[in-house]
């Protein structure tokens, strides 16, 4: 072989190279497009709720209230509004049957009663008067009217009726049936009506365990890794905790779930399901990762900076804190993000102790039992409803919107605030 | 009289002995240079003096360093205060990734010198015009240290270590990483500071040496092989391999 020919050759590798190189990056990005489509399209629906606005006749005999009086709040409260509600839907179809009735009412959300009552709090002049009332529609029939149900397969194996789907058509020609920003997704807790359902409780429980992870696991990891990278003397020891801190990041996190019920649960006793344990478990989940980050910043901090005030007098301790920590903190920082984000996504150990219990409360302290966002997830998907189908999806959104903002701003961090030294 | 007086100082890097049996003396107000081949081990000596040799986990030190008649390498020797006492200049210039102004106070403020805010800015003045650096920064001392021309960072270095008045500042081939313009500058304000101060600076420039220092001592191999006068050393020697050195012969 002369030497044109194998100059060419060499050419031809580094081609070869670089396309494999393009192809993988490829791969990756096509996984990546699939993946978000797929969940795009199933979930962006759930940020839709359908109403049916149908007109409720506030009469004060239907109510059994005081025609000539206008009636308080607490007479409001007092009133019966489920068997109010059931007239009212009468009115849809008056020649409807009984078990028609029971039809007609099972195509709103169990909440209708709320819905009316709160309705005539907020507008206490519709007292005697036919106005106009959205109220939410069941899941079925949201389902339907998003296009995610199939109308064509048998009745039986269908749970909206044909019935149902007639009256529904109706209110649809009349443009009684109106689709709205889902704002009840974002304020409600968990429920077993899909319609109902929202991340308010999982998602407060979520930021509870990530900001008790947070403030466990990163001033232990901070002070660990200080000591160990700047203190603590070379010897077999501290290789030793070094090898097990590595392994510590490696073991799977359904062990520290196992940790967190024996240990926490059984031992302590703290209640179960609460974020304040979630975040216990997760903060040890997360203590390798930061202190790993935190000793690679630390390492990466120049020895002539930290000569450098030794040599200007100042104690070991000052050297650290004035001038070594500050550097390496960026690094640190991004690392905990990264630890945080983990945290955030971690299903696992929150399954084992309990934060996969149904909470339909939003927690207010991290001593309340409350899910967390992929938890919620988990729980959602193992539901039959199809309504939950969407709701999946979109808590999916949610996490990972959050994940993607947290890798943002740890990379933000790391670019804005690393100090340049030549 | 002399600042420092070594006797017998040993320096083990692990198994490894980087100095043997090293006895010198260096006087006050003058500037000793320490020359000699890489690896002779000047630089170790140099940093036996402010004991910082005690960042280097397997770095072992025996013997006497007395400066001002009191041995340093006592257990009890509070090196904080040392190193107030004997600052040091290293081989590259390193600010601290601050403004120039706080390079400049860092030392005062740890160690409680200045009272006032107008102290601090009198210090930081001070200090930045016997390091013949505020003509060219006065504009600009609230700016990064960092964005000094390297020259300029090493008498910034300087300022920073004159800020808190040692008696002795010992150099680490402080010139070794600049260009021949701010060599000159920073031999021109040696001469300047040994006024004030007592100066020891390892050099691998024999000609700076010559031009700066008014003793010399000369290593080789981890032993002090001949120290005296500059004008002795480099004009009469009295060792063969100092001879061979200062001629070029090797190293």
């Amino acid at each position: 072989m002369n030497k044109e020919e194998r100059l060419i050759k060499r050419y031809k590798a580094e081609k070869r190279f670089q396309f494999y190189g393009k192809a993988a990056i490829f791969m990756a990005l096509l996984f990546l497009v699939v993946f978000l489509t797929k969940i795009f399209s199933t979930g962006y629906t759930a940020f839709q709720k359908t109403w049916l606005v149908i007109p409720v006749n506030y009469n004060a005999d239907l109510l059994y209230l005081d025609p000539d009086k206008k009636p308080t709040t607490e007479d409001i409260n007092d009133a019966d509004f489920y068997e109010f509600g059931i007239e009212t839907f009468i009115t849809l179809d008056p020649d409807a049957s009984e078990d028609q009735i029971m039809e007609l009412k099972k195509m709103f959300a169990f909440t209708f009663e709320r819905e009316l009552k709160y309705y005539l709090l907020d507008n206490p002049d519709s007292f005697g008067k036919t106005v106009d009332v959205k109220l939410t529609a069941s899941d079925d029939l949201d389902q339907v009217f998003k296009g995610n149900y199939p109308r064509d397969i048998p009745e039986n194996r269908r749970r909206a009726s044909d019935y149902q789907l007639k009256i529904f058509d109706k209110l649809n020609e009349d443009g009684r049936i109106i689709s709205e920003f889902n704002a009840s997704f974002f304020t409600n807790a968990d429920s077993r009506e899909a319609e109902l359902a929202g991340i308010a409780s999982s998602f407060m429980g979520s930021l509870f365990s990530i900001l008790v992870c947070l403030s466990i696991a990163f001033p232990v990891a901070l002070l660990a890794a200080v000591y160990l990278e700047e203190f603590a003397p070379k010897n077999r020891f501290t290789d030793f905790i070094e090898v097990n801190i590595n392994n510590l990041a490696a073991v799977p996190s359904i062990v520290f779930g196992l940790l967190g019920l024996g240990v926490l649960l059984a031992v302590f006793g703290l209640p179960r399901s609460t974020p304040l344990v979630g975040g216990i478990t997760l903060s040890l989940m997360t203590l390798p990762t930061i202190i790993i980050a935190a000793r690679a910043s630390l390492k990466a901090v120049p020895p002539s900076i930290r000569e450098a005030a030794l040599a200007m007098g100042a104690s070991k301790m000052q050297t650290t804190m004035h001038h070594t920590v500050p550097l390496a903190l960026p690094g640190t920082l991004s690392g905990t993000i990264i630890g945080l984000a983990q945290a955030l996504g971690e299903t696992a150990p929150l399954i084992l102790i309990g934060m996969v219990a149904f909470v339909n409360t939003i927690p207010g302290t991290p001593m309340d039992p409350a899910a967390s966002l992929p938890v919620q997830i988990y729980i959602w998907a193992e539901s039959a409803e199809r309504g939950f189908v969407e709701k999946v999806s979109a808590c999916i959104m949610v996490l990972l919107f959050f994940l993607i903002f947290m890798n943002l701003g740890a990379q933000l961090i790391r670019h804005k605030f690393e100090k340049k030294w030549n | 009289m002399n600042k420092i007086e070594a006797k017998n100082v040993d320096v083990y890097y692990g198994a490894k002995q980087a100095l043997f049996d090293i006895n010198m003396d260096i006087e006050a107000n003058k500037v000793t240079a320490l020359i000699g081949p890489s690896g002779c081990g000047k630089s170790t000596f140099l940093r036996c003096l402010n004991r910082m040799n005690d960042v280097i986990d397997i770095c072992k030190v025996s013997g006497v360093v007395k400066i001002n008649d009191y041995d340093i390498n006592q257990k009890d020797t509070d090196v904080v205060r040392l190193r107030e006492k004997v600052g040091m200049i290293f081989q590259k210039p390193n600010p601290f990734p601050k403004t120039i102004y706080e390079n400049i106070s860092y030392g005062p403020e740890i160690h409680g010198i200045a009272q006032s805010k107008s102290e601090m800015d009198n210090i930081v003045e001070e200090s930045l015009r016997k390091a013949a650096l505020w003509e060219e920064v006065k504009d600009r001392i609230h700016e990064p240290g960092t964005g000094l021309s390297g020259g300029q960072q090493q008498r910034l270095c300087i300022a920073r270590t004159i800020s808190i008045k040692p008696e002795v500042i010992l150099m680490d081939e402080p010139c070794s990483a600049l260009d021949p313009i701010a060599t000159a500058q920073i031999e021109e304000l040696i001469d300047e500071l040994r006024k004030e101060h007592t100066i020891i600076i390892v050099t691998h420039s024999m000609s700076q040496a010559a031009r700066v220092s008014q003793n010399t001592g000369f290593f080789h191999l981890g032993k002090l092989i001949e120290v005296g006068s500059t004008d002795k050393i480099f004009k009469n020697p009295t060792q063969q391999q100092t001879q061979d050195y200062i001629t070029g012969r090797f190293g």
